[in-house]
């Protein structure tokens, strides 16, 4: 290996890459907008929740109740108060009871409550401030159930000490952006190939050993080095740093190696585009799981990219040890060679 | 005996099914000048692929300065330089960054780029970026590029095509003051006048095959015709041209009944050229 020669090719390709406007601004721009929109989002989770009732209709040892309960009880002037409060998504919920709710409860009359909800909350949530207000009724009629409830966390009490979203994002973002590098690694070398200057390079005493040495150098290195740099602005280091680094050197990796593949595939910017964009599509899919947990099942263990964002999201948000990050990363690791090894071969093909 | 500096051993390749060089044999000695001459697709760009290691030939061998190309590639390409047909330089880079990428590339530790572009005539030029270059421009860096290493032999694909004349006239100064250094000139061109002016010898190449190879002047000797060419005044005052060929018997007759005869206004003597030849042995031209 002439290594001087290969950093020679390092530094060509890394002035090449910034002297394309396009890929220049999407990696300088991205890599800014991702660091200021996780600067800018809340830092702590607002775990209060807050619900509202008409202030005249509410008993006092009920609402005495409901705050022993952790809610926050909002009294509005009138029905129309409430409402209002709930489209200012003041509260979550509003409850409007009869006159004389009491008397006709405890008389059997089955009395109307009114229940305002704003347009985006879940049915699930919906149902639960339903099931709150029948043991209210039962509460207000002086008959509150007679159930003992065992409350038991299983692992940390996260009570208090909820994820940000923003923290959540995070290991999303870094996975964005190493899987985005693809795109411009392919086009470096697609435009290569295109212009027939890898012939010129290959006519020196350049090896082609070296070149795919140089080649896969420069996408580990973008594609880390802005990732590193995300995390390291945003606080991602400060946990288990070392799984992460070794995480987003992995995903550099996985990078480098779909890039080669989209190189092969694609003949020119448009060409890789479309590959790209597919490709980038089924990767980013794992990274979803983390913002909406239980919205994707185990089938999205087949996506490379999983073992990357589940290592990543593991050691930045719940600090796991490297000995229970060790299987995600081989297994990235073992995934990262096998697609090395297809782009390296698809682009020789392409090449010769 | 000296080595020569080219060996071309029964060289084949095929694309798929298409013949593209045929066991084609030849040897170009040190500091000599080779014109390699074929219409498009004849397989002169197939043989310097061959002989710089670009592809590996399906049969035979080439040998340069004593090495095999497939098995010390990385030894011939050091000591060889290669101007592309095609124009293949680094656009977004400026003619300096080009040249010294690949004086890095080739290990040249001492590489003048100013002076490299100054000898072609790029002086001035050299930190714009070459995608602002005029055709005749780029195709001079090209044979800046292949001169970098100081080549022992040097490959030139069609270095001249397209370009204008002060251009074109640039590089063939150059190919000469290669050959003066003493470094071998392997030149594929279609363009006849240009192999004549600078080749030692001409090859001529059709359908994957070497059809004829001597120098320039045997050539004309063994297929050209000389004739001279004439123009007389006719009855109404018109000019009238006709062509007494030299070789054929009966020549000195028809001289003596010319100038005895008729009015001459014009006499050329007319030497044979290498596209009547080529034409001649192939059958066709070189335009295709």
């Amino acid at each position: 290996m002439n290594w001087y020669s290969i950093r020679t090719l390092v530094s060509k390709d890394v002035s090449l890459f910034f002297r394309n406007r396009f890929f220049a601004f999407t990696t300088v721009g991205a890599l800014v907008a991702y660091i200021v929109i996780y600067l800018v989002m809340p830092s702590d989770v607002d775990e209060t929740l807050r619900v509202g009732f008409v202030a005249d209709q509410l008993p006092q040892e009920i609402s005495e109740q409901l705050v022993e309960e952790s809610l926050e009880i909002y009294y509005a002037d009138s029905v129309t108060d409430l409402k209002d409060a709930i489209l200012d998504a003041e509260i979550t919920a509003g409850f409007a009871f009869p006159d004389g709710f009491q008397e006709a409860l405890a008389t059997n009359e089955n009395p109307q409550v009114e229940v305002f909800f704003p347009a985006d909350l879940p049915q699930e949530a919906k149902d639960i401030y339903v099931l709150l207000l029948k043991e209210l009724s039962f509460l207000m009629v002086g008959q509150p159930l007679n159930i003992d409830v065992n409350e038991e966390i299983l692992g940390e009490d996260l009570v208090g000490q909820q994820i940000p979203l923003r923290d959540r994002m995070l290991p999303m973002i870094a996975v964005f952006i190493l899987i985005f590098e693809t795109l411009g690694l392919a086009n470096l070398l697609s435009g290569e190939i295109e212009a027939r200057t890898l012939e010129a390079l290959l006519i020196t005493p350049l090896r082609v050993r070296e070149l795919f040495t140089g080649k896969s150098i420069t996408g580990i290195g973008m594609a880390f080095g802005q990732a590193f740099i995300l995390v390291a602005i945003t606080g991602g280091l400060n946990n288990q740093p070392l799984i992460i680094i070794i995480a987003l050197i992995l995903g550099a990796l996985l990078a480098t190696g779909v890039g080669f593949l989209l190189a092969s595939t694609g003949k020119d910017l448009m060409g890789i585009l479309a590959w790209g964009v597919l490709a980038i599509l089924i990767l980013i899919l794992p990274a979803m799981g983390i913002i909406f947990p239980g919205t994707i099942t185990n089938w999205v263990k087949l996506i490379p990219s999983y073992y990357l964002v589940d290592t990543l999201n593991r050691a930045f948000n719940y600090g796991i040890p490297l000995q229970l990050a060790a299987t995600n990363l081989a297994i990235l690791l073992a995934i990262d060679l096998i697609f090395l090894w297809l782009g390296i071969t698809a682009l020789r093909r392409k090449i010769a | 005996m000296v080595t020569p500096a080219i060996i071309a051993d029964q060289l084949t390749y095929n694309y798929e099914k298409v013949k593209a060089v045929d066991h084609i044999n030849f040897q170009v000695a040190k500091g000599e000048i080779l014109s390699f001459l074929g219409p498009n697709g004849a397989g002169k760009t197939t043989t310097v692929k061959m002989l710089t290691g670009q592809l590996h030939p399906q049969e035979g061998k080439a040998t340069l300065l004593g090495m095999d190309v497939v098995k010390e590639t990385e030894k011939v390409q050091a000591r060889i330089g290669v101007c592309f047909e095609i124009t293949n330089l680094y656009e977004q880079m400026s003619a300096i960054e080009n040249l010294n990428l690949f004086a890095k590339l080739f290990g040249v530790k001492d590489f003048d780029a100013e002076a490299a572009l100054k000898r072609i005539g790029l002086d001035g030029r050299g930190k714009d970026r070459v995608e602002t270059y005029s055709k005749g421009m780029k195709q001079r860096l090209m044979v800046a590029r292949s001169l970098i290493n100081k080549p022992d032999i040097l490959f030139l694909d069609e270095p001249t095509e397209g370009l204008d004349p002060v251009s074109a006239e640039t590089i063939r100064n150059i190919i000469l003051e290669e050959r003066a250094r003493g470094a071998t000139v392997f030149l594929t061109t279609h363009d006849m006048v240009e192999a004549d002016k600078l080749s030692d010898r001409v090859a001529f190449i059709d359908q994957g095959e070497i059809a004829a190879l001597d120098t320039p002047h045997n050539l004309k000797q063994k297929y050209g015709k000389r004739a001279i060419k004439v123009q007389v005044a006719g009855p109404d005052g018109k000019l009238v041209s006709k062509e007494i060929f030299l070789d054929e018997p009966g020549t000195a007759d028809s001289m003596r009944e010319l100038f005895s005869e008729e009015q001459v206004i014009t006499l050329h003597s007319e030497e044979a050229t290498l596209e009547d030849i080529f034409i001649q042995i192939t059958g066709r031209g070189l335009a295709g």
